[in-house]
């Protein structure tokens, strides 16, 4: 049986030349799907990634009960020593709590395109750095604490206009300098860092936004969280850095995922279209070899897998000049949306949903041609012109 | 037009391809009037947008002195200045986020395109807990006029210590445009004195309404540059670049639109063109006969083009029919608080949508029309072609 499957499949690629325009529609019909799917999908696959790189799950952050953005989150300077000295915190050399006072506002910047724009300013207590170590200099030097000076993410320096270091950027109380350019390869990289203190005092605010730590290990979690939230003088959520990267992520991509997603569907289902079409049309052209085939003993069952294999064939070659034309153009660009700034990504994973989507058209496109092309009488096929 | 039932038989000649390759266009023009039609609605948040107002608030965040809106009142070319505050957190459960915009008595006269009647707001200033609830926001919440309802706001800082605001609903008026989730609209005192003091008095933004829409640019730049040093410098943004869509997200989505639009062109225009051209294969010798009992090359070659315009007409008018009660249907299943543009079938879309499938079917029967005029009749009657 597998031996007639096999006989028959290479007989159909043989011919596949032939039909080569024909075919052309089942390729083109999957690449332009796939290709258009992925590509849309790669803004909300890379701001997706790039948080989920921030969202260290070996990092907790306490925010404000019942708040979904660090912006509207309050910790006030009577909370913040409170927070510090709960258990299941990290301590650094010194034994102090790894435990760090952010502090998020927004910054108008203007655009590398001449438009307004907007990125985040963080507050980095004098623990930042320790609890998060992936932010390294690359040029320059970092900010001195209770300095009005500043240093700006790799990404930042790429989007905007005025990133370089000397630089000035507008904040209360005059400008301040830019003085080091940082990397840490999430998407943090988009936003400009300075004190915590500093800023605080001229912002004229009151409170720090979130509480940054690092945990003594990744199971320190639940004690961490049962103690602040059981303390009556806070009123706070605990999580894991992850999680909440995870929930912003999702509250910023879901639109533009679900408009890849509807965009792919209506799309597949054109390709299915056009798939059954090219197909039946692929085994009428076949007609006769197919019932020369099943006079010369083949059976129903190898013949119709061989046309379903063809489907697949032309979908799954259409899914992967799709899925590589968006992975040549789009993957690893930097760009933005919204305060966000990214790479775009068209990863394996994506591809892989791509080849499956295509395998399923084929199979759905394939099937019904692939039962009239097993089931003809051999005899009619054979008279037909 | 007494060719037409020749032309139908043609197409109807095999039915099935003659309905794949229909259904298969239905689906591209689908996709081609959710995308044409949503960059229609970015275009109207534009018109939408008043020339002559914009929006001011705090450069770094946080809330304005009320006492700064007599300041900008007094500078030339500036009529009115309204304020305008939000609160907002959830209703009942954090998932269902609800969000008041409280607005000062201005507001009736900076923006007298609002669809709410002066007998409105007069009842949101008589009775301070009283709001204006769209209608849109009024079935999500189950809200008819007289009912009360309560919006936990859990980072308020409210002056008795609670974190929630109870409003009473006074009327249930239309919904706007540029609002895609409805809106509701409450009384800007009762937000300022139940707060703490050191927030009242204060507000999220002023609506600033200039005398000649000329200069909106101009005197915005001015009211930046009057307050850059003072303890709270300005930003100002014009309603045009607001509701902007591009401005917004830094991404040209339109351009996007377009782009998916075309590839579905792309799809269908490989699918048309090769149906077409089996088709006219198939019929070589038909076609030569036409010829033979004097059919002009002309008259051939309008049959080819008629062929090739009914499923591209047909399926682009289905299409956008399809686009137009999924734009109609879609709103009711996505969740709340995700504010995906609703496209909008105007008339420009169509003609689009029938300009394209004219183009398509144009090229797609470009080729055999070439074929058919270059033909030899008698070898085509022959058959050996």
């Amino acid at each position: 049986m597998l031996r007639q499957i096999w006989i028959v499949s290479v007989l159909n690629f043989k011919s596949l030349r032939s039909r080569l325009w024909q075919s052309m529609v089942i390729v083109v019909g999957l690449a332009a799907t796939i290709g258009v799917m992925l590509s849309m999908l790669s803004v909300s696959a890379g701001m997706r990634e790039a948080y989920a790189k921030a969202g260290d799950p070996n990092r907790a952050i306490v925010v404000s009960k019942g708040v979904d953005q660090e912006g509207s989150s309050a910790i006030t300077r009577a909370m913040a020593p409170l927070i510090a000295v709960a258990p299941g915190i990290a301590k650094d050399k010194d034994g102090k709590p790894l435990a760090d006072r952010s502090l998020t506002m927004g910054v108008p910047v203007l655009r590398k395109d001449g438009t307004k724009g907007n990125t985040v300013m963080r507050g980095f207590g004098d623990k930042g750095p320790g609890v998060r170590p992936e932010v390294k200099i690359v040029a320059g030097r970092m900010f001195q604490p209770g300095k009005r000076e500043m240093i700006a993410g790799l990404g930042a320096q790429m989007m905007f206009q005025h990133m370089q270091v000397g630089d000035k950027v507008i904040l209360p109380d005059g400008q301040w300098p830019i003085v080091g350019i940082f990397t840490s390869g999430d998407q943090l990289e988009g936003q400009l860092i300075g004190d915590s203190e500093t800023l605080l005092t001229a912002l004229h605010r009151a409170n720090y936004n979130s509480m940054l730590v690092r945990l003594a290990s990744p199971d320190s979690l639940a004690a961490l969280k049962s103690a602040l939230t059981t303390n009556p003088a806070l009123s706070v959520d605990v999580m894991r850095h992850s999680e909440w990267y995870a929930r912003v992520a999702n509250q910023q991509t879901f639109a533009l995922a679900l408009l890849g997603y509807i965009v792919g569907v209506v799309m597949a289902i054109g390709a299915l279209f056009g798939c059954l079409n090219t197909m039946y049309a692929a085994v009428s052209t076949r007609g006769r070899e197919i019932a020369t085939l099943r006079a010369l003993g083949y059976g129903a069952f190898p013949v119709a897998v061989s046309v379903i294999l063809e489907a697949v064939l032309l979908s799954v070659t259409g899914a992967l000049l799709g899925a590589g034309i968006a992975w040549a153009f789009y993957d690893g660009k930097l760009d933005l949306f919204g305060n966000t700034i990214f790479h775009l990504s068209v990863s394996p994973k994506q591809i892989e949903l791509g080849v499956i989507w295509a395998i399923v058209v084929a199979l759905l496109g394939g099937l019904f041609p692939s039962i009239r092309a097993a089931r003809r009488p051999v005899v009619e096929a054979l008279r037909a012109t | 037009m007494k060719y037409l039932p020749l032309v139908w038989a043609a197409v109807m000649r095999k039915p099935a391809r003659a309905i794949l390759t229909l259904l298969s266009v239905m689906l591209a023009f689908t996709l081609f009037g959710l995308t044409i039609g949503m960059n229609a609605t970015f275009a109207k948040f534009k018109e939408d947008a008043a020339a002559d107002r914009m929006f001011v608030f705090s450069r770094f965040g946080g809330l304005v002195p009320i006492a700064l809106q007599r300041q900008i009142e007094s500078m030339p070319g500036v009529e009115l200045v309204a304020s305008s505050s939000g609160i907002g957190g959830y209703i009942k459960d954090p998932k269902n986020r609800a969000f008041v915009q409280m607005q000062d008595d201005k507001v009736a006269k900076t923006n007298p395109e609002y669809p709410i009647t002066p007998a409105q707001w007069k009842m949101v200033r008589d009775d301070r807990m009283s709001v204006l609830v769209s209608k849109m926001q009024a079935d999500r919440w189950h809200l008819k006029p007289g009912d009360t309802f309560v919006i936990a706001t859990p980072a308020a800082r409210k002056l008795d210590g609670s974190a929630s605001w109870t409003f009473k609903v006074a009327a249930v008026t239309p919904d706007m445009r540029i609002f895609s989730q409805g809106y509701i609209f409450g009384n800007f005192d009762y937000m300022d004195k139940a707060r703490i003091l050191s927030d009242q008095n204060k507000t999220g933004q002023f609506i600033v309404k200039v005398r000649d829409a000329g200069k909106t640019a101009e005197i915005a730049q001015q009211i930046e540059d009057k307050f850059a040093n003072s303890a709270t410098p300005l930003q100002s943004l014009t309603e045009k670049v607001a509701f902007d869509v591009t401005a917004n997200t830094g991404m040209d989505i339109a351009a996007v639109d377009r782009d998916v639009a075309l590839a579905g062109m792309f799809m269908v225009l490989f699918l048309t063109a090769n149906s077409l051209a089996q088709a006219v294969r198939e019929r070589f010798a038909e076609f030569a006969t036409l010829k033979t009992i004097g059919f002009s090359d002309g008259g051939v070659i309008a049959l080819v083009f008629a062929e090739a315009a009914i499923p591209c007409v047909l399926g682009a008018g289905l299409g956008i029919g399809l686009a137009t009660v999924i734009s109609n249907v879609l709103p009711h299943f996505l969740p709340p608080g995700q504010g995906l543009p609703i496209p909008t079938m105007e008339l420009m879309v169509f003609v689009w949508a029938f300009l394209c499938a004219a183009l398509v079917a144009f090229i797609s029967a470009a080729l055999p029309a070439l074929r058919l005029r270059r033909m030899d009749i008698a070898t085509a009657l022959s058959g050996r072609t």
